[in-house]
Order: structure tokens, then C-alpha cells, then sequence
């Protein structure tokens, strides 16, 4: 025998009341990780969401000499440029995993019709996912993926040089076809330009492999922006890499919202559960008062009876714990999206397993240090009413 | 050397705003082997006397000595390992922990032994043969009458192999022919070398020790010495 097995056939004898302190802890560990589940999704599901907005990451050369987008940076045919190796180079960063999408641009300047025109040279696969915004008037009436022979032009630079989706327009001696119009975004960049394939533009401009600028939008709500843009400048050291705050910053509070109203509701039900723990385990060992006493009289030290109140109480925080997270993730993942009113996705998380059945055990081990600790103070001969 | 020295030993209780003197000045000696009645009126102190001689309840006044050790100079957890080596208890209404068996009950005091699960079990089985409830170690304690509760009670105080044994009113609750069981069971383990000290206020019982020591109002009256029924 052991003190563990004096513990156990303790919590045999009271099976009602260990069981409704086992169920006390399943409520409050199921609430904590179907809130912390629920939350998580949400969270990444807004950051989903709000990269979706666009770029949040602009990537330039050291010296820049051209204007695009509020930005003055390096234009074809000056003397620096990106390359295209260095799109490589930012796929090794620590944190690669966040960047979503990698927009590489070449801007040129070019007469076309006798009027000056900005030529943007992307990859359109890259491009309309980060523009998802642009609204295109497409040749044909369907979208279509524009290759290396077709153009996007924005509304401005359409209307000042009469071009219609199905136009033809000739860029340094090359026919392109106009295979769209973009739609009047309110931004100069995208309705002055024309977009057409970066590596057309490179051969007609006879800079193979030249980038002028490289937008990316990171999902970052595993990592601050400051970092992903720290790993990225270290990794491209002549380059400046610039976060854009206001998207970054707009997201942060959205998510730490959800995060203090989600750390706020486990609080209240983490000192909610530990209070039943506590006045649980107190009944339990007022009830057993004598028995103590005779342990107490035997020779069990303080200590002994410490141990066996926290045996038990660690086994129905322990199972509590496994039971609670079983059923907070099948609630998270049956109603989660009903409660949140969005569509997410609850993933089981090794981690948080560990975390919410670790932290019943110690909020059930903490909660029943006070009664433990009376029950080692008991007076044998007061216990026993030996007098 | 005497097993047990009492000088001087006095217990006041502070009840409310007046004292209660449980225990005046009470010097005795007992010695090994010894089977000593503690006799008195109730409330006359007797059963302070013994929490006092079982290491369960400090003397406001007064030494006493087990073994030559001074039991109240120990700190609490080394006076409980005292316990646990040197003493066991019957207590009134025997005490039985109600969920563990007869078995597991008298296995408690080698739970906190380093001996193997088996040879715990062994050792308990072997003492309740020897309080005749071999056949009943399974069972719970509300599965069993007064006297068999009151044998695994034994059992339970002298499975470590304490050399002293005190008892509570041991045939308080029972009729007179278990009485006499239990107090057969006494003699024996008496006889076995064991020194019992018994509180009683049964004079019948007299006739099975072999010294009493009557109490009266918290001071010792005198002690007497007997030649006890042959078992």
C-alpha cells in the first residue's frame, strides 16, 4: 500500500462527489479551450482576411530614382536594380512561411502613342491575387490570365490613349494586346500604368532578370511584421524593406482585442474552476477529519497527508483536464463557426493539449494546497475528539 | 531504565475565559511488558493521560520520557515517526478507515514504510490471522461486528511491531463475552512482550491486568498491582 493508494480508495468511496468535482473541471476546461480554439481560428482567420487587402511589405532598392505609389524608387536603366535571384533569397528568411505572396515589379517609362506612359512590368499570377481588389474590364467579357504578349492597362492611361480591351499597343517595337481595362481604383499607380508580363518587359527593355521593386504580403499574426522585415533586410542587405504600418498596426489591434477578451473570460473561469476545486477538497477533508486524525496518531508526518489530499486532488484535476479539452475541441470544432458567425477551421494542437490539461493540474494542485494543508494541521487528538 | 517515565506531568486546556486542569502533577512509571489499566470516573483525566503517554498530546507542565527519549522535545514530524515506531493505537469505536478493507486498514501504518506492496500485504494478513480474522480480511468495516472492527483495530496498532500498545476503552462498545475475547487477545500479546496500556472504567477488567493506576480528578490516586486471569 501506498499513500497513492489511499488517496485512490478515497476518491472510489466518494464517487458522486468526485465525479461532480471532475465535472466542475470538464466545464471549465472545455469553456477555456473552446474560447482559446475559437479565438485562435478567429484570429487567423481576420489575418487571413485582412492580407488579403494587399501588401504589407515593400521591398526597394538602397537608391531610388523613380516614382511609384507614393515611393520614388529605381527605374530600368539606372544603375542599380533587384534581380530577380533575390524573390530566392527571400524564400530563406526564418520566418518564410509567413510570406504569402511575392510581387516582383519592373517600372519603365516609355512614349507610347506620343504620350508618356509607366510600364509595369509583374508576374499577373502574383499580382491579381495581391490586387484582389482591381476590378477588370475583361477582353471577352471573362477573366482571363494575361500572358506574355497581353497587357492590363489602368483607366487613366486607357482613356488618355484611347485603348479598349482588345487593342493593340506597341511597347519598344513589340505588339501586345490590351487583354483587359482596369476599373478606376482612386490610386495613380494602377490607373496610370500599364501591367504587363515582367519578363517581357525585361527583354524589351533589355534587362533580363531586373526588378525595380518587390511587393509582399506576409501573414503575420504568428509573428510581428518587424521581424519578417528585419530577416528579409538581413537577407537582402542593399535593398530597403519598408512595413507598411497602418495595415500591420489596424490588424495587431483587432487580434490583441480578441486575445485580452479571450485571456480575461479564461481568467474569471480558471478562478472559478480553482474556487470549486478548493471548497470541494475542503468538504472532503472535513468529512474526514477523523480519518486523518488515525493517519495522523499512526505516524503519517504532515507531509503524508499533504500528499494524499494532492494525489487526489491532481488525479480529478488530471482527468478533468483530458476530459475538458476533449470536449471543449469537439464543441470548438462542432459550433465554432456558429458562435463566431465565420466559417474557421479549429485545429488540434498538441500544445494546447498539454497547456489545458498541465494547467488543470496545477490550478487543481493550487486550489488544494489551502485544504491540504489544514488537513496537516489537524490535531490528532482534536480529530479523533479524543478528549 | 522504566519504558515509560511520567514526572510532574500536568494538561491545562484554556476553555473560554476559565482554565481546565485535565492533568495535576502526574508522575508515573511503566515498565516493559507491563499491562497497565488506566481506571477512573469519566472526565477524570484518563484518557489526556493517555494521549499525553501516546505522543499525541504535549503536557503543558512535566516530562516524560519513552524509551529514555524526550517525546516532547521532538519537532512534530520526528514525534510522528516516534509514533510510527514505537506506538499503536486502539481507539474508541475502534477508528477504522470506513473505505479500505480489513486488510488494507491494517496494512496504513506500513504505508509509510519502505516495504514492498507484497510483504506489507504478508504482514498484515499473518497479524489479522493472529486476531483470528483471517478469513475476513476482505471485507469492509461496516461488513463486520463491534468485536471483529475491534480485532482489526489491534491488528492495525500492532502490525509494525510498536513495543507499545495503548487502548481506549477497547471493550467499551461490546458485549461482555467479546469484551473478554478482546481482552484475552490483550493478555496474550501481552504475554507475547508487548506492554498495553488500557483505559478502562470497568472495574471487571481489572482482573486481566496486572497493575491499574486509578485517576481521579486530573491527579493520580494510587496504583495497584494484581496477579491477572489466566487466559
Amino acid at each position: 500500500m501506498r499513500l497513492s493508494d489511499i488517496a485512490l480508495s478515497n476518491l472510489k468511496r466518494r464517487k458522486l462527489k468526485a465525479s461532480l468535482l471532475v465535472l466542475g473541471i470538464v466545464i471549465g476546461v472545455a469553456s477555456i479551450v473552446g474560447l482559446y480554439s475559437i479565438t485562435q481560428a478567429m484570429q487567423q482567420d481576420l489575418a487571413n482576411k485582412i492580407d488579403e487587402f494587399g501588401s504589407n511589405m515593400l521591398i526597394l532598392p538602397a537608391t531610388d530614382e523613380v516614382s511609384f505609389g507614393g515611393v520614388t524608387v529605381q527605374g530600368a536603366g539606372t544603375v542599380r536594380e533587384l534581380q530577380m535571384s533575390d524573390i530566392a533569397k527571400m524564400k530563406t528568411i526564418k520566418n518564410k512561411e509567413t510570406l504569402a505572396i511575392i510581387a516582383p515589379k519592373l517600372l519603365a517609362e516609355e512614349k507610347i502613342n506620343g504620350k508618356q506612359a509607366m510600364l509595369v512590368g509583374v508576374q499577373f499570377r502574383q499580382e491579381l491575387k495581391l490586387k484582389k481588389w482591381w476590378k477588370v474590364d475583361w477582353l471577352g467579357g471573362k477573366k482571363i490570365m494575361p500572358g506574355g504578349e497581353q497587357v492590363l492597362v489602368g483607366s487613366d492611361a486607357a482613356r488618355v490613349l484611347g485603348l479598349r480591351p482588345g487593342a493593340k499597343v506597341n511597347i519598344k517595337g513589340k505588339q501586345l494586346t490590351v487583354a483587359g481595362v482596369i476599373k478606376a481604383t482612386g490610386s495613380t499607380e494602377n490607373d496610370s500604368a500599364i501591367f504587363l508580363d515582367l519578363t517581357t518587359l525585361q527583354q524589351v527593355t533589355n534587362h533580363p532578370g531586373a526588378i525595380s521593386l518587390i511587393e509582399a504580403a506576409a501573414w503575420c499574426y504568428t509573428c510581428p511584421i518587424e521581424r519578417v522585415t528585419a530577416q528579409l533586410q538581413q537577407k537582402l542587405p542593399y535593398t530597403k524593406v519598408q512595413a507598411l504600418k497602418a495595415s500591420t498596426q489596424s490588424r495587431d489591434d483587432t487580434v490583441r482585442k480578441f486575445s485580452v477578451f479571450s485571456f480575461a473570460v479564461s481568467i474569471v473561469i480558471g478562478l472559478i474552476g480553482a474556487m470549486v476545486v478548493m471548497m470541494s477538497m475542503m468538504s472532503s477533508v472535513k468529512e474526514r477529519t477523523r480519518d486523518i486524525g488515525v493517519l495522523r496518531a499512526t505516524g503519517f508526518r504532515k507531509t503524508h497527508v499533504i500528499t494524499i489530499v494532492l494525489i487526489e486532488a491532481g488525479i480529478l484535476s488530471l482527468v478533468g483536464g483530458i476530459i475538458g479539452y476533449a470536449i471543449g475541441m469537439g464543441a470548438a470544432s462542432l459550433f465554432g463557426s456558429a458562435i463566431a458567425q465565420l466559417p474557421i477551421t479549429v485545429s488540434w494542437n498538441l500544445i494546447v493539449a498539454l497547456a489545458a490539461i498541465g494547467g488543470a493540474a496545477v490550478i487543481g494542485l493550487i486550489a488544494s494546497a489551502y485544504p491540504a494543508w489544514r488537513a496537516a494541521r489537524l490535531d490528532p487528538v482534536e480529530a479523533l475528539r479524543y478528549i | 531504565m522504566s519504558l515509560i517515565e511520567l514526572k510532574e506531568v500536568h494538561k491545562v486546556y484554556a476553555g473560554g475565559d476559565r482554565e481546565v486542569h485535565a492533568l495535576r502533577g502526574i508522575s508515573l512509571s511503566v515498565e516493559e511488558g507491563e499491562f497497565l489499566a488506566m481506571m477512573g470516573p469519566s472526565g477524570s483525566g484518563k484518557s489526556t493521560l493517555l494521549s499525553v503517554m501516546g505522543a499525541l498530546n504535549p503536557p503543558t507542565k512535566g516530562e516524560m520520557l519513552i524509551d529514555g527519549i524526550d517525546v516532547y522535545g521532538l519537532d512534530s514530524e520526528r514525534r510522528a515517526d516516534f509514533r510510527h515506531e514505537y506506538i499503536g493505537f486502539v481507539f474508541q469505536q475502534y477508528q477504522l478507515i470506513p473505505y479500505l478493507t480489513a486488510l488494507e486498514n491494517v496494512m496504513l501504518p506500513l504505508a509509510i514504510s519502505s516495504r514492498k506492496d507484497k510483504e506489507q500485504r504478508e504482514m498484515a494478513q499473518n497479524v489479522l490471522e493472529k486476531v483470528g480474522l483471517g478469513t475476513k480480511s476482505a471485507r469492509l468495516p461496516h461488513q463486520l461486528s463491534g468485536g471483529e472492527q475491534n480485532r482489526v483495530a489491534i491488528a492495525r496498532a500492532i502490525v509494525n511491531q510498536p513495543p507499545i500498545v495503548f487502548a481506549d476503552e477497547p471493550t467499551g462498545s461490546l458485549d461482555t463475552k467479546t469484551g473478554e475475547e478482546i481482552l484475552r487477545l490483550f493478555q496474550q500479546l501481552n504475554r507475547d512482550g508487548l506492554t498495553v496500556i488500557m483505559v478502562t472504567h470497568n472495574k471487571e477488567n481489572l482482573s486481566w491486568v496486572k497493575r491499574a493506576a486509578f485517576i481521579r480528578d486530573g491527579s493520580l490516586e494510587k496504583t495497584e498491582s494484581y496477579a491477572s486471569k489466566l487466559a
